[in-house]
């Protein structure tokens, strides 16, 4: 421990610290030479899988399939929300459809009535038959 | 001479890993491979656990080389990635493995009666020191991931805790909070 150490600890605390790491059993060696071979393995294999991913990114194909998707994907999510495609929208069009029977409307008022004069005539024989 | 430790200082080797050079990789991993699996041992107590996160820190090194900007010490940057690779791997748990091996720990940290032998010729005196000592190191691993890797960097790697602090990317103050209250948990176990 070097004593030219700036912190606020007291010399007990220091001690106490020491006496922390020095109860610190000695960690199994490893075999250093199997440790290093190992690590080269690792990194090679790492490098490759990096290399493998280059490569993949290097073709034409798999780039232009990823940014037509990536493409897709930011459209619709940048797409503000009231023009996304929805079924209130799907509604209102095949209302909108049906808007030039507005024109017949006094045509379709007198089918109606007729329906009604028809209800009307048979009044008797329902309240017969219920009676 | 000057120009030669220039050469091979860590921050130089640092730089040659960034342009790809296999030697200077070869060199730095030679410098701190002892340190790097120590600490990674003392964080994590278990020496597969130690061995896989020090070589994935030489892994990151090679990886992050050329964003070292060299404002930094190559060793404070290198425990820095080391430390979090080791609380990483704390966090990733393996509970499993830790269920099954911890008889393994036991019997380990029983030996350290043997590792740590008092100076007292007394045998009963030399047990309980020993005893006193795993109790200790048991302490420091029931302390906090922060305040473990606090109280290893500072006692075992001798750093400042301005290094600490960087090293945990925290404040200088919260490192002493952690020594602080480190000191206070194991000053229980040295009790008689």
């Amino acid at each position: 421990m070097t004593p030219e150490r700036s912190d606020d600890l007291t010399p007990a605390e220091r001690e106490i610290l020491a006496r922390a790491a020095a109860a610190a059993p000695p960690p199994p060696e490893p075999r250093w030479g199997e440790y290093r071979a190992q690590l080269r393995a690792r990194l090679d294999a790492h490098r490759s899988a990096g290399a493998r991913l280059h490569r993949w990114w290097a073709r034409p194909a798999p780039i232009a399939l990823s940014f037509g998707l990536a493409t897709a994907v930011l459209l619709f999510v940048l797409q503000p929300v009231d023009r996304r495609p929805d079924l209130a929208g799907l509604d209102d069009a095949v209302l909108g459809a049906q808007l030039p029977l507005l024109e017949h409307y006094r045509v379709v008022e007198r089918l109606d009535l007729l329906e009604d004069f028809d209800v009307i005539r048979q009044l008797d024989r329902l309240s017969s038959r219920e009676g | 001479m000057t120009d030669d430790r220039e050469a091979t200082s860590d921050e130089t080797l640092c730089r040659r890993i960034a342009a790809r050079d296999d030697a200077a990789f070869d060199l730095l991993v030679a410098r701190y491979q002892g340190r790097a699996y120590r600490l990674a041992w003392s964080l994590l107590r278990n020496a597969e656990d130690a061995r896989d996160a020090s070589q994935e820190a030489f892994i990151r090194v090679w990886e992050a080389a050329e964003r070292f900007r060299g404002d930094a010490r190559f060793s404070t940057w290198f425990y820095r990635i080391l430390v979090n690779v080791c609380l990483d791997h704390k966090r990733r748990g393996r509970w499993w493995a830790r269920l099954v091996t911890r008889d393994a720990h036991r019997d380990a940290d029983e030996s350290l009666v043997e590792r740590h032998p008092a100076p007292e010729p007394d045998p009963g005196d030399q047990v309980s020191e020993a005893q006193r000592m795993t109790r200790l190191w048991d302490a420091v691993h029931r302390l906090s991931a922060q305040q473990r890797a606090a109280v290893i960097l500072y006692a075992q790697e001798h750093l400042t805790t301005a290094q600490i602090a960087e090293i945990l990317r925290v404040a200088e103050p919260t490192v002493r909070v952690h020594l602080h209250r480190a000191v206070a948990a194991l000053r229980k176990e040295l009790a008689p």
